[in-house]
């Protein structure tokens, strides 16, 4: 075979891979025009600021022709303003003698809220240059004051010629005159028909951008035009007023792109008065801003183990959405996240750990493991770890899954709906005929996009999930309301039942508030026996907070999907630990032995801590744990006889034979002498049980070195310390990026019991982080 | 002005939602990443608007886009230093023009993909739809991972040939994916 030949196949054969990767792979163009089409309006309109004539003409042909045009135009205006001029100056006079009657229906308008004199100052501004207009654009173009001098057309030129008339008020400042100009352009847009709303100073702003943007150097006939099409988003609120020119200009563009585009978002949904507001200049504008929500996290402080205080109370929490957020922010944004962004928990959770699995009835197996900590070596850290049990893919029961899909305006963006859609795609094509889906969607209102359909009919599923586009504003409560609705109409009895919402978070209509919808959700879960699982999305207006508030509530659990490979791990790779909940409401309580425990502090969790007395508490919800998942909670112990780093409590009075828990050198012992460490102790309910079961572990501390512990615990601790890093941690104690590193390196291709390491590369990939934030942090 | 700004506009508009997708199909085939892809079929376009294009035929609209995606490509690649081939690139340019619209093409091969039975099937399914490496695959299949080197490329050769000889009607939406998607479902 010749070499051309042989060229010519491998090309081939690249074609059809190409067609394999799209087809099967889900490799699909992307939907590029939003942002070809903002890019290129942004292309017009930085040519026409440049601004001369011919630079604006479309072909270079024409360039000749429309100079001479412009010309020609230019002269007759001249003619126009000699003709105009007497008739303006003796309408204006009547105006001034009666007060009553206007010159223009602009002025009339204005009469109502402007003194006159203020009128006056408005219209005097210095003498410009019109380069051309024609009879339509004098009609309805906006006037000088809201086009750059340069493109101001004929009522420019009338309003000048009126304005050079009252001597008394040209001698005004031009300062004056410049601030007063907004009002100017406020009239104008009533006489060009485009007032929608009453608008104050700041809408005549908007309305130049707008149309002297787009409409190039030439003239206003373009920029008309565009306004008169792009009529609806003149819904300017305070924000937009507030934006440099071309911003405004792409509110009235489709969207794509990542995070400029969703500025635009705002003007093309917004539906209704009182909404532009709240979707304005706040939301997605990119990391970091007050776009993205999250929940002030407030660190668990060390505490002294003496009395009641040494029992520590928390909830599980198998969500793993704030790694994937953090990893969005470091490798995608290229910035540390806030720190309120960093769940500790959550990034310990991400990963999966070598625990074996139950053997008994109990749903899940508990392993705790204790060794020196390696960022305060004379503390001790333990790790507490639990396997859920493994339920085999083939093996898992029959599914009634109800997908309630954010299609609002907000989700219009390639790391949103198409990643969701592509996501829920990889999840259907799991599914079988023992599996029923429906697709609910919200926007402005709720609606049922698919009924619920057998999982095997792949095709009409899929088909559905293709059909979703983005637009509207946030109705995201009443979608709950339906899709639990419909979960509730095809319930299975003993089979998994379960929302999967999809959303970036942003709900504005509606049910809003995170508490309300907190208290809809759990008492969803409550009533119904359906669980529920949250998919988060996108950056620039992501509600962190309430999504993980209402996963909580909601019998469920929450993942941030920052790519396509975390939506496979999420929803294929684990999708039975995903969608089967093997216990629920299960609680750790832990007590510390104050004859080996001065004081104790639990990474992370802070979100999930209960009371002690709410352990007992059956009422009390907690977190569920999925089929096969992993939970690991680290405390770091302050060993008796150490200092503990907590606040002072003065002396208490009143409590007769008690000494005060206070901070300083550890406490006397209060029960009798006994060698264990801490006894942990795990309650948890079946999945459709209301009654708990308590389990107890007394452990010891063999007293192992940080060399001596196992792999998984070296790397969950080295995934504390970057978390601690992260959030600038006042306890990250001598943890640095390099001993992450150092730690995590060590271990991360260490084959454990025979296991191939790190099978799926999530390890390896935590490396790529930790290097990436010592970069961004400078060290 | 007006007029022919919002034609041109209205054109953009059209010309962007009609070819958009064999413009970024086409970079991926010389070699685009994803992400350059993205970029490059937008300064495509943009290139376009900023030329006094005018459309023809269909066949003729997109030979011109290919064109000029093609230097976007070549233009990238040396501001990034790296080295043109354009040999391949002429020879690619062959093998794209040749083949019978990607509507029609993906089409055929989701037609093709339903003939496929046993290890061919799973290999397929494994390496695009699951991701997994050929030594996961080779592990699944007992085969050496050369061996399902070699299988995956067998395979597509069939899938060539069977393309070629059930080519499918084209399509005229570039978007309306879904369906031709979930036919060749595996």
């Amino acid at each position: 075979m010749s070499t051309e030949n042989q060229n010519t196949n491998d090309l081939h054969d690249r074609l059809v891979d190409q067609a394999l990767q799209e087809i099967v792979g889900d490799e699909t163009p992307p939907d590029l025009s939003g942002k070809i089409l903002a890019a290129a309006n942004t292309q017009t309109e930085k040519l026409s600021t440049q601004a001369t004539g011919d630079e604006t003409m479309i072909a270079n042909h024409e360039k000749g022709r429309k100079r001479w045009v412009m010309l020609a135009v230019a002269a007759s205006l001249l003619m126009a303003v000699g003709l105009i001029l007497p008739s303006v100056q003796s309408s204006r006079k009547a105006a001034q003698g009666s007060k009553t009657t206007s010159v223009n229906t602009k002025e009339q308008n204005k009469k109502s809220t402007e003194k006159p004199t203020d009128h006056l100052q408005l219209m005097v501004k210095p003498q410009v240059i019109s380069e051309g207009d024609s009879s339509e654009g004098r009609d309805q173009l906006a006037p000088a004051a809201q086009h750059p001098k340069s493109q101001m057309g004929l009522q420019g030129l009338i309003n000048e010629a009126y304005a050079a008339t009252p001597p008394a008020e040209t001698s005004e400042s031009s300062t004056t005159i410049y601030e007063l100009g907004d009002s100017k352009g406020e009239s104008s847009s009533e006489q060009s028909g485009l007032r929608r709303t009453g608008r104050t100073t700041k809408d005549g702003r908007l309305n130049r951008n707008a149309s002297g943007g787009v409409g190039g150097g030439g003239g206003g006939d373009f920029g008309v035009e565009t306004l008169r099409a792009l009529e609806p988003p003149i819904i300017s609120t305070d924000t937009f007023e507030q934006r440099p020119q071309r911003r405004e200009k792409w509110a009235y563009v489709d969207l794509g792109g990542p995070s400029k585009p969703e500025r635009r978002l705002p003007a093309i949904i917004i539906e209704s008065e009182g909404e532009e507001e709240r979707l304005g200049i706040e939301k997605g504008s990119g990391p970091g801003t007050s776009g993205d929500q999250y929940t002030r996290i407030h660190e668990n402080p060390f505490i002294v183990a003496a009395g009641e205080a040494a029992v520590s109370t928390f909830s599980i929490d198998v969500d793993t959405a704030s790694y994937a957020n953090v990893r969005q922010f470091l490798m995608q944004a290229g910035r540390l996240p806030p720190p309120d962004a960093v769940r500790i928990e959550e990034l310990i959770n991400y990963f999966d750990y070598n625990y074996s699995g139950p053997t008994g009835e109990v749903p899940f197996a508990s392993h705790v493991e204790v060794a020196a900590c390696p960022w305060h070596p004379e503390h001790r850290l333990v790790r507490i770890g639990i396997k859920g049990r493994d339920i085999q893919r083939e093996s898992r029961p029959q599914s009634n899954l109800v997908f309630l899909i954010d299609v609002s305006g907000s989700m219009n963006n390639p790391a949103k709906l198409p990643l969701l859609v592509s996501g829920m795609k990889l999840l259907t094509r799991e599914l079988g005929e023992n599996d029923r889906v429906a697709i609910v969607v919200y926007a402005s209102s709720e609606g049922l996009a698919l009924p619920s359909t057998r999982g095997d009919k792949q095709d009409t599923i899929l088909a559905a999930l293709g059909n979703l586009r983005a637009g509207g504003s946030t109705a995201g409560g009443a979608g709950i309301q339906l899709a639990y609705q419909v979960a509730q109409d095809h319930f299975i009895e003993g089979g998994v039942n379960r929302v999967i919402l999809a959303t970036d978070g942003d709900f504005n209509v509606g049910t809003t508030s995170t508490a309300e919808l907190e208290r809809m959700a759990e008492a969803k879960a409550k009533e119904t026996g359906i669980f529920l699982t949250v998919l988060g999305f996108g950056r620039g207006n992501l509600n962190d907070a309430m999504m993980e508030a209402i996963s909580g509530k909601g019998n469920g659990n929450y993942h941030y999907v920052d790519n396509q490979t975390e939506a496979r791990k999420v929803l294929v790779e684990e999708m039975v630990g995903t969608l089967i909940t093997i216990a629920k409401d299960v609680k750790i309580q832990v007590e510390f032995n104050p004859a080996q425990v001065a004081g104790y502090r639990l990474i992370g969790y802070e979100n999930r801590m209960l009371r002690t007395e709410d352990f007992n508490d059956d009422k009390k919800d907690a977190g569920e744990i999925g089929a096969g998942h992993t939970v690991t909670a680290l405390y770091e112990i302050v060993p008796a006889g150490k200092s503990v780093d907590a606040g002072s409590v003065d002396p208490l009075k009143y409590q007769p034979g008690e000494k005060p828990a206070s901070a300083g050198l550890a406490n006397e012992k209060s029960g009798p002498a006994s060698d264990e460490l801490l006894t942990l102790k795990i309650r948890y309910k079946k999945p459709d049980g209301d009654k708990s079961t308590k389990l107890e572990f007394p452990i010891n501390d063999n007293g192992n070195s940080f060399a001596e512990a196992t792999p998984d615990f070296k790397f969950a601790a080295a995934v504390a310390s970057f978390g601690m890093l992260l959030r600038n941690s006042e306890h990250r104690g001598e943890t640095s990026y390099d001993a992450v590193l150092e730690i995590a390196e060590s271990v991360v291709y260490m084959p454990v019991s025979g296991r191939e390491p790190d099978p799926h590369g999530y390890r390896a990939e935590f490396l790529k982080l930790v290097q990436q934030a010592k970069n961004l942090a400078g060290e | 002005m007006s007029a022919v700004s919002e034609q041109t506009q209205v054109d953009l508009a059209s010309l962007v939602h009609k070819h958009q997708a064999n413009v970024w199909r086409y970079l991926r085939f010389l070699g685009a990443t994803a992400a350059d892809a993205d970029d490059l079929t937008q300064e495509t376009f943009l290139a376009v608007s900023r030329s006094s294009f005018q459309q023809r035929s269909d066949k003729q609209t997109a030979s011109y886009l290919r064109t000029v995606a093609r230097n976007q490509l070549l233009q990238a690649r040396r501001r990034e230093g790296r080295e043109i081939n354009t040999v391949e690139l002429t020879a690619a340019e062959q093998v794209w023009a040749a083949a019978p619209d990607m509507d029609g093409y993906l089409t055929a091969l989701g037609n093709c993909l339903k003939k496929l039975d046993g290890r061919a099937t799973t290999a397929i399914n494994r390496f695009y739809r699951d991701k997994h490496s050929r030594t996961e695959i080779a592990a699944e299949l007992d085969m050496k991972p050369e061996g399902i080197k070699t299988l995956l490329r067998r395979t597509r050769k069939i899938l060539r040939t069977c393309i070629e000889k059930n080519p499918a009607p084209p399509k005229n939406n570039n978007h309306d994916l879904t369906n031709r998607r979930a036919s060749g479902d595996l």
